[in-house]
């Protein structure tokens, strides 16, 4: 709700984008980074995960907070996040006239393609990330981790202290009594 | 009487009330694009707290979201408030077609009186739509940087001699007796 706020003021409000092409039907399959400032929300970002590297889409600063320098900072929480998902490249779409700022993030275009919609002309930048210092998730990796909350990898989540209770298979009776299989 | 918008370059004008989460979240996205990114409102001020205690009416030009209202409803009269039109669909009268529904909302629940509360600079749009200031000029104090003004349901029957009262209903519902945001910092 928050980024969604954000979102709209930003792209329609101020950039006039309709709403569908703002609010396009892949916000329920991304991760939403949001950042306060006093507790208001201020810079929202959406994250989508591809096999090798991580999107970084919809980065908007509220316009009443865009003076702070938030931005880079906000892109560099965004690529620690992926990194400790074990991701090495992040990718993105950026508005022409934002390249500047992109390159001092740390990216670089992928090619010279420049392409357009919903009224801006894009270019592809990419990222590489360098190696980090955690432990980068695999299969291998203690199922618990990977039950943590998305940010918060490397700290006991909530299910790690429901492990206290054992497996007491509530359910069980349920299921033997109602199932076939 | 101003002839109601039907339709805006071969798209119609529709009007409906938010019954799914979806719904909601259109309207919101609209009040974000107006009093956000355009009014520079806070978060936190915009969505307030009253919004799932309150009806939502939004507008569409064909399948876009363009326009909303939300209606909060009192014993003695309805109040519609946010209302937001996007930017390049204004001109249209598409906030006089979210009123009318309003209106007649109200007409079907036996509700007489709509109130609103407005900046002093948008009082001659309200008052061209027949809306009239709650209390006169000349009582109301200078620094006052919203105008109370009323409307009766069915044109035909005058209003009843009632006054609302003005800062109370900006104030969260649960705590409508106790004081809210600061007047200064209400946007509607």
């Amino acid at each position: 709700m928050q980024c969604y706020a954000l979102r709209a003021a930003v792209y329609m409000g101020e950039q006039h984008c309709p709403y569908w092409e703002e609010f396009d039907g892949n916000d329920y399959t991304a991760t939403h980074l949001i950042l306060y400032v006093d507790g208001e929300p201020a810079a929202s970002m959406r994250l989508r995960w591809f096999a090798s590297f991580a999107k970084f889409e919809r980065a908007v600063v509220l316009k009443r907070y865009r003076s702070l320098g938030l931005f880079l900072p906000f892109v560099e929480w965004a690529k620690d996040m992926a990194l400790k998902k074990g991701y090495t490249k992040a990718y993105l779409h950026s508005q022409r006239r934002l390249w500047g700022i992109m390159e001092r993030a740390g990216f670089h275009k992928v090619d010279d393609r420049i392409f357009h919609f919903s009224d801006h002309e894009y270019g592809a930048l990419v990222c590489d990330l360098t190696a980090p210092d955690c432990q980068v998730p695999t299969v291998f990796t203690d199922p618990m981790i990977l039950n943590r909350p998305e940010d918060r990898l490397d700290m006991p989540g909530i299910l790690e202290q429901s492990m206290e209770r054992g497996a007491s298979n509530p359910h069980a009776g349920w299921n033997n009594d109602r199932r076939a299989n | 009487m101003t002839i109601l918008a039907q339709s805006i370059d071969g798209e119609a004008v529709t009007t409906k009330l938010a019954m799914r989460m979806e719904d909601s979240l259109q309207a919101f996205a609209v009040r974000a694009a107006c009093f956000m990114g355009e009014m520079d409102v806070p978060f936190s001020e915009e969505f307030d707290g009253h919004d799932f205690g309150a009806t939502h009416v939004i507008a569409y030009v064909g399948e876009e979201p363009v326009g909303t209202v939300r209606v909060r409803w009192f014993q003695s009269f309805a109040k519609p408030e946010r209302l937001a039109v996007i930017q390049r669909f204004r001109g249209h009268n598409i906030g006089q077609v979210l009123l009318e529904r309003c209106r007649k909302l109200a007409e079907t629940r036996g509700c007489n009186m709509l109130y609103v509360q407005v900046l002093p600079g948008d009082l001659s749009y309200w008052e061209k739509m027949g809306w009239r200031r709650l209390v006169s000029e000349e009582t109301s104090s200078g620094a006052k940087q919203i105008v109370a003004m009323v409307k009766a349901v069915d044109p035909s029957k005058p209003l009843p001699d009632v006054e609302a009262p003005e800062v109370v209903v900006l104030r969260p519902e649960p705590q409508l007796d106790s004081s809210g945001r600061p007047l200064s910092s209400a946007s509607n």
